[in-house]
C-alpha cells in the first residue's frame, strides 16, 4: 500500500496512457477518435442507446458509453444532466426505458433481484453523502460488508478492516462515530467501506464536491492509487476540472443527455467543439446560456402593465 | 365541473398508486426470511419501540385507571352502586379504552420514531447505500422494525390495562373508600378471559400491525428533505389515529354485535 | 450507542413485565382459576320468562356461585324457556326437588339463577331436570299488577298517573 504515496500522478498517468488508451468500437462521435488504428481493448462496461425520461423530462436519448477495464473513467457535464441518475442504472437500482448496460458481460437491466444482489458484491460506491450508517462506529462500518456477506471470523474481519482503514489512512480512527468525523474523513472511511469486498469496479459519486484542498489531493491520490493497487475499474463523476483531469485517464462530457466530449484529459483540452471548450474553461455563457431564455430585456423591463 | 373530476380522479389514483406502494413494501418485507444476525436487529428494535414506550404508557395508564374510578364513582354513587366501579372501569378498559388509547399513544411515540428513522436513512443515502453494498434495506432497516410494532403493541396493552385497572383500585378502594370486597369480586364476576380480554388482545394485535405498518411505509416513501421527513411523520400519526378509531368501530361491531 | 447487553436485560424485563400483567389480569381482574379447576355437569330447567338472563350468567346457591347458564332455548310449542346450567362438581348433591329462581342482583344489576336446596333424598345427575322453577320478576309486570288491584279497589284512578 506504500506504492500510493510514491508517485505523482501525473507521470504515472504518462507512462500508462497508451495501455489504458480506450479504442472500441461503440462510440458515437468519431471526430474523437484519437486510435484510428481501432485497437479493441477489453471494456468493463458498455452502454448502449440508453434512453431514460422522468416523467416529461428526458434525461437520457440514445446514450453510448463504454469504460474500460483498469482506467479512472470520469463522467463530467453541467449540473443536473443526470450523471447520478446514470451511476443508478449502472447499479441496477434504476431500470432505463430502452437501452442495453452491460458490466462484466452481464446484461444489468435484466437482473432479477437475486442476481443484482450477487452482482453488487463485486461493486462498490462512493455517495456523494458518504451514506455512512450513523449508529456504527467508523470500525462497524467497514466491518459491514464483511459481516453480511462473508462468514469469515470476527478476527479475519478485525485485521481486513484495519487494512482497509490503513489504506486511507485512517486507522487511528477506528472507533470514532460518523458524527464526530469531518467531511473529507467521512468519505475516506466511505471509500474504506466501499472496497471492503475488494470490487472489481468502483462508482464515485462526485467524491470532490465540497471538499478543502487537502482532502481534495487526498481523495484523488486515494483513487487512483487504490484503482492501480486493487487492480480494479473506477468510474467518477464529477464538476471538478483540476482533479479530475489530474486522476482520469478517459473523460466523458455529458449534456442533454447525449455524449457530447470524448478522450483523455489532454485531447480534451484540445477539443474545438464549443460546449466542450466551455465546459473545460468553466465560461460563464456559451452553448450552455447564461441567460434563463425571457423575453427582450428592454421591453420588459420598460413594458408598463 | 369537469376539471374538479379530474383532479378527484387524479387524487384517487396517486392513493391507490400510494396504496399499491405499500402493499408492494409489505409483502417484500416480510418476504424476505429470517436469517443469523437478525435477532440482534429485532432486539434493538424491541427495546427502541417497546421499552422506550413504556413510561408514556405507564404514566397514561395510571391516570387513566384513576379518572375513570373518580368519574364512575361519583356517578354510580348516586345509585348506591359505587360497588359496579370495578365491574365497569375493567370493562371500559379491557374492551375498549385499553387497546385505543395504548394504540393511538404508541403511533404518536413509537410510531413516528420509526417513520423519522427509516427516512432519515432514506435522506442521508444510508438505505441507498446498503443497496448498493448488496443488502436489502427492507430486509435490514424495516423488518425488524415492524416486527417489533406489531410484538410490541399488545404487550403494552396489557401492562397499560393492567396498571389502569390497579391504579382504579387504588383510587377507589384505598382513597373513596369502597368495599374491597364488591370492587374486585364485582370484577372477577363480571370480566371473562375471552369475551373481553381476548377479545381486547385481538383489537390491539391489529391495531399492532396496521400502525406499524403505516409507520414504517411512509418512512420508507418519504421524500427524502427534512420537509418530507416531517410531513411523513405527520401522516404516520394522523394516518394511524384514523384507522385505529375507525377499525376499532368496526371491531366492536362485529365482536359484539349483539346489542339489541 | 447502548450495548448489546443492557438492551438484551432490558427488553427481558419488559416482556416479563407483559407477562406479569396478563396474569395480572388473568387471576386479579377475570377470576380464571374458578371452575376451570373443577369439571362441571349439567342440568337442565324450564321456565315461562327469562327475561334479562344470558348465556354465562351466574348461577348461585345461597349467594355463592356453583355455575353458569350454558344454553338457553325456547319451546315454541308450549311457549317455554328452557335453560341449561352448568353446575360444579363441587355441589352434586342437589336433591330432585330443588328449586331454582331467577333473581335480579341489586335494583339495576343482572339477572342471575338462585338454587335453594330441597329435602328430597334422591339427588339430580348429570342430564336431569329441575322440576321447581319461578320466574324472573319482570318489574312492568309488576307494576301492572298492583295498578290493576289499585284500580280495582277504588272506582278512580283507573288506568291513570
Amino acid at each position: 500500500m506504500r506504492a500510493i504515496h510514491s508517485s505523482a500522478p501525473q507521470d504515472r498517468r504518462e507512462t500508462e496512457e497508451p495501455r489504458r488508451r480506450a479504442a472500441c468500437k461503440w462510440y458515437s462521435l468519431p471526430r474523437f477518435d484519437a486510435d484510428p488504428a481501432h485497437t479493441l481493448t477489453d471494456n468493463l462496461i458498455e452502454i448502449e442507446g440508453l434512453s431514460f425520461a422522468r416523467g416529461d423530462r428526458v434525461i437520457f436519448n440514445g446514450l453510448d458509453l463504454t469504460v474500460p477495464r483498469g482506467s479512472v473513467t470520469a463522467l463530467m457535464g453541467p449540473s443536473g444532466t443526470g450523471k447520478t441518475t446514470l451511476l443508478r442504472i449502472i447499479g441496477g437500482q434504476i431500470r432505463p426505458d430502452e437501452g442495453s448496460v452491460r458490466v462484466d458481460g452481464r446484461e444489468v437491466t435484466r437482473m432479477s433481484r437475486g442476481e443484482l444482489l450477487d452482482f453488487r458484491r463485486g461493486l462498490g460506491m462512493l455517495f456523494q453523502s458518504s451514506a455512512l450508517f450513523t449508529d456504527f462506529s467508523v470500525f462497524d462500518n467497514v466491518a459491514f460488508p464483511l459481516r453480511v456477506h462473508t462468514d469469515l471470523p470476527e478476527d479475519m474481519i478485525r485485521d481486513l478492516v484495519l487494512l482497509k482503514l490503513n489504506s486511507v489512512g485512517l486507522r487511528g480512527a477506528r472507533d470514532l462515530m460518523p458524527a464526530q468525523l469531518s467531511g473529507g474523513m467521512s468519505r475516506r472511511v466511505a471509500l474504506a467501506r466501499a472496497i471492503a469486498l475488494d470490487p472489481k469496479f468502483i462508482m464515485y459519486d462526485e467524491p470532490f464536491t465540497g471538499q478543502d484542498p487537502i482532502s481534495l489531493g487526498v481523495l484523488a491520490t486515494l483513487i487512483s492509487g487504490l484503482n492501480r493497487a486493487l487492480k480494479t475499474t473506477s468510474l467518477v463523476v464529477s464538476h471538478d476540472i483540476h482533479e479530475t483531469t489530474q486522476i482520469a485517464d478517459l473523460i466523458y462530457i455529458i449534456s442533454d443527455g447525449r455524449v457530447i466530449g470524448r478522450g483523455s484529459p489532454t485531447e480534451l483540452k484540445h477539443e474545438r467543439s464549443q460546449m466542450v471548450q466551455q465546459f473545460m474553461t468553466g465560461a460563464p455563457d456559451g452553448p450552455v446560456p447564461f441567460h434563463y431564455p425571457a423575453d427582450d430585456f428592454l421591453e420588459d423591463v420598460l413594458g408598463a402593465h | 365541473m369537469l376539471r374538479l373530476l379530474r383532479l378527484l380522479g387524479q387524487e384517487a389514483l396517486t392513493r391507490l398508486g400510494t396504496l399499491g406502494r405499500s402493499a408492494y413494501v409489505l409483502f417484500w418485507t416480510l418476504y424476505s426470511l429470517p436469517r443469523r444476525g437478525d435477532l440482534e436487529l429485532l432486539g434493538k428494535q424491541l427495546y427502541q419501540v417497546g421499552v422506550l414506550s413504556l413510561a408514556i404508557i405507564v404514566l397514561s395508564a395510571f391516570s387513566i385507571g384513576a379518572v375513570l374510578a373518580l368519574q364512575g364513582y361519583t356517578q354510580l354513587a348516586k345509585i348506591g352502586a359505587e360497588q359496579s366501579v370495578g365491574l365497569g372501569v375493567a370493562l371500559v378498559l379491557l374492551r375498549e379504552l385499553g387497546p385505543v388509547v395504548t394504540g393511538l399513544l404508541f403511533a404518536g411515540r413509537a410510531g413516528s420514531a420509526m417513520t423519522a428513522e427509516i427516512g432519515l436513512m432514506k435522506t442521508t443515502d444510508q438505505l441507498a447505500g446498503m443497496e448498493m453494498m448488496g443488502v436489502d434495506p427492507l430486509h435490514r432497516v424495516v423488518a425488524p422494525r415492524l416486527w417489533a410494532g406489531i410484538v410490541c403493541l399488545p404487550v403494552l396493552t396489557l401492562i397499560f390495562n393492567a396498571v389502569a385497572i390497579w391504579a382504579a383500585g387504588l383510587v377507589g378502594v384505598d382513597w373513596l373508600g369502597i368495599d374491597p370486597g364488591g370492587f374486585w369480586s364485582g370484577m372477577t364476576d363480571g370480566v371473562e378471559m375471552w369475551e373481553d380480554v381476548g377479545k381486547g388482545m385481538v383489537k390491539s394485535g391489529v391495531f399492532a400491525f396496521l400502525i406499524s405498518w403505516i409507520a414504517v411505509f411512509e418512512g420508507y416513501d418519504a421524500l427524502p428533505t427534512a420537509e418530507g421527513i416531517g410531513n411523513a411523520t405527520t401522516r404516520t400519526v394522523v394516518y394511524s389515529s384514523v384507522v385505529v378509531l375507525a377499525v376499532d368501530f368496526v371491531l366492536t361491531l362485529v365482536m359484539y354485535g349483539e346489542f339489541k | 450507542m447502548i450495548r448489546m447487553r443492557t438492551i438484551e436485560i432490558s427488553v427481558g424485563a419488559f416482556m416479563l413485565a407483559g407477562i406479569i400483567a396478563l396474569i395480572f389480569i388473568a387471576v386479579r381482574v377475570s377470576g380464571v382459576n374458578l371452575s376451570q379447576a373443577t369439571g362441571t355437569y349439567t342440568l337442565t330447567a324450564r321456565f315461562h320468562d327469562v327475561a334479562g338472563l344470558r348465556v354465562r350468567s351466574k348461577v348461585s346457591m345461597a349467594g355463592v356461585a356453583i355455575g353458569r347458564v350454558a344454553k338457553i332455548d325456547v319451546d315454541s310449542e308450549y311457549g317455554e324457556a328452557i335453560v341449561t346450567f352448568e353446575i360444579s362438581d363441587k355441589v352434586a348433591n342437589l336433591s330432585a326437588d330443588c328449586g331454582a329462581q331467577i333473581q335480579t342482583e341489586g335494583i339495576l344489576g343482572g339477572r342471575y339463577v338462585s338454587i335453594s336446596q330441597g329435602a328430597d333424598e334422591k339427588l339430580l345427575k348429570d342430564g336431569d331436570r329441575i322440576r321447581n322453577t319461578q320466574d324472573a320478576v319482570v318489574l312492568e309486570n309488576l307494576i301492572g299488577e298492583f295498578l290493576t288491584r289499585q284500580g280495582g279497589g277504588s272506582n278512580s284512578d283507573k288506568g291513570g298517573s
